[in-house]
């Protein structure tokens, strides 16, 4: 075989003179630079699809509720009231003690705090047909599913939340990964069992069919993301916008005292701020449990407890 | 050969014997022997928590690394402390705690061994309500390839509903078994109840 001059061959890879090759090579390169530095338009926390006063005006226009066939264990007065308590103090929405909702109640944040008008329709729809639409998902939950809303105990304050249990019920029916392989149908007492577990790809699987955003994962379910320094990352992530982590449970919040060698992820919580304090600790503060939480941690926990990183932005 | 895995076999089974039998005594003599502590602890930690609303917890075998919980209507404080820093009691100081009354039941947790006390709230007929969940790490519970145990105690503030087994049920559906953080409750008297669980909290 006879080999091409090397001359030649650079040619027909850089098709352009040696002064524009040099060019489009430091535009190239400086392009790289700035997609790696800013991979897509930061979500600052004031990006609003709708506001709060839209959602609550909406849901004065409806003056009665009848109850639903569909729903038959929900008060139709009691899911207003729900509604408008998620459109006026968003940070509030829980996801009942002892259940596996954490995944479905972090990404809540983005409708209630982006389109409250959106979220507040949706669920009015859903109520009154029984069915409806949200982003790229029709939503059509199961009949088991339907009779247990409005069913749920012992939850804390999800008990009186209807609307909450529709919430998470339906994102539970309709969003299957690996862990609900072998628990696919609800039935009693399920919100507390692997029918309602949601692994890392299903989370983000979850945010780009149910809204509009450009969604940026990093990590796995059982392998911590390849990042040097996870605090300058979360520093930097977190202060274009809220960011979502994928975290090991039990050692955020510890039960046993035992030392847990291996550690899986279990639990989705949404960063809302990470910074040092003088003492060199770390200051997470996070949304779970219907409250903002501030945590101290120490660097190598910190690294630990994480496995997946998530933030997003709105397409344009 | 055989009677070598006999005799491990035996000696498991013996062992798992002995461990189902020395927890039902444990649970059934150890509210009873501290009884007084116990509702001192839950008494003044209820009137505490009614003031400024806190959990604490005991986060190491040996007791002397503190939790702190310190619970705002809208933000969760948690820190950690070790008790021979003087950041606890600068905390609890910052936050308006009655500092003096909380080192004491401090003290008494660890004397006791509690390692995590907090107020539940739970719903009936609608109604908010509260019950105070106190767990305890005993040296007996616990033993070379025993999985760590906890005896945990409920206390509520109303009489609740138990069945022939004493195992505390639905207030409103007396057929249903009630669990709390995923265990059975079991009376040992009408508002106290208790579990033996693996985790304390």
């Amino acid at each position: 075989m006879q080999l091409m001059p090397l001359r030649k061959a650079n040619w027909l890879l850089f098709p352009y003179p040696y002064k524009k090759r040099v060019v489009l090579l430091l535009l190239s390169a400086g392009f790289t630079l700035f997609a790696k530095a800013s991979p897509h338009e930061p979500l600052k926390d004031t990006t609003r699809l709708s506001t709060q006063q839209q959602a609550i005006a909406f849901l004065d226009s409806i003056k009665q509720l009848d109850s639903s066939r569909y729903w038959p264990n929900v008060d139709p007065r009691l899911f207003l009231f729900n509604l408008r308590i998620f459109a006026t103090t968003p940070l509030r929405f829980y996801e009942g003690k002892g259940t596996n909702f954490c995944a479905y109640s972090a990404l809540t944040y983005i409708p209630l705090n982006h389109d409250p008008l959106g979220f507040a329709r949706f669920m009015v729809t859903l109520y009154q047909k029984g069915r409806a639409k949200m982003g790229k998902v029709m939503f059509r939950p199961s009949a088991a599913v339907r009779r247990e809303a409005g069913l749920l105990k012992y939850k804390g304050a999800l008990d009186v939340s209807p609307a909450g249990q529709i919430w998470f019920l339906i994102l539970a029916d309709h969003f299957k990964g690996y862990l609900n392989f072998f628990n696919r149908g609800f039935d009693k007492g399920d919100e507390n069992t692997l029918w309602a577990s949601t692994n890392f790809a299903k989370f983000n699987r979850m945010l780009r069919r149910l809204f509009d955003l450009k969604v940026h994962a990093r990590g796995a379910d059982l392998i911590r993301p390849w990042v040097s320094d996870i605090y300058g990352y979360l520093t930097e992530r977190s202060a274009k916008g809220p960011v979502f982590l994928y975290l090991n449970n039990r050692l955020l919040y510890k039960k046993r005292h035992v030392v847990t060698r291996f550690g899986i992820p279990t639990h989705f919580v949404l960063l809302l701020d990470i910074y040092k304090s003088d003492d060199d600790k770390i200051n997470i503060v996070y949304w779970d449990y219907g409250k903002r939480t501030l945590q101290q941690v120490d660097a190598p926990l910190l690294r630990k407890i994480i496995f997946g990183i998530t933030d997003y932005s709105f397409k344009k | 050969m055989k009677r070598h895995i006999l005799h491990t076999a035996l000696f498991v089974l013996l062992s798992f014997m002995l461990s189902c039998s020395y927890s039902k005594k444990f649970t059934k003599n150890y509210y009873i022997d501290n009884e007084a502590t116990l509702e001192s602890i839950r008494t003044r930690y209820k009137a505490l928590y009614e003031k400024n609303p806190f959990s604490l917890e005991l986060k190491d075998k040996q007791l002397n690394r503190i939790g702190l919980e310190i619970h705002t209507d809208s933000i969760r404080y948690i820190y950690t402390f070790r008790t021979d820093e003087p950041y606890l009691l600068d905390t609890l100081y910052k936050y308006n705690y009655d500092v003096k009354a909380i080192s004491d039941l401090i003290n008494d947790m660890q004397r006791a061994h509690c390692t995590w006390i907090t107020n539940l709230d739970y719903y009936e007929k609608k109604r908010r309500k509260f019950l105070v969940f106190l767990s305890v790490r005993d040296k007996k519970l616990n033993a070379f390839l025993r999985p760590e145990k906890y005896f945990t105690l409920a206390f509520f503030d109303e009489v609740q509903v138990y069945d022939e087994k004493g195992r505390l049920m639905d207030n409103e559906f007396p057929e249903q078994e009630r669990k709390i953080n995923g265990s059975i409750f079991r009376r040992i008297n009408d508002k106290v109840y208790y579990a033996l669980s693996t985790r304390f909290r």
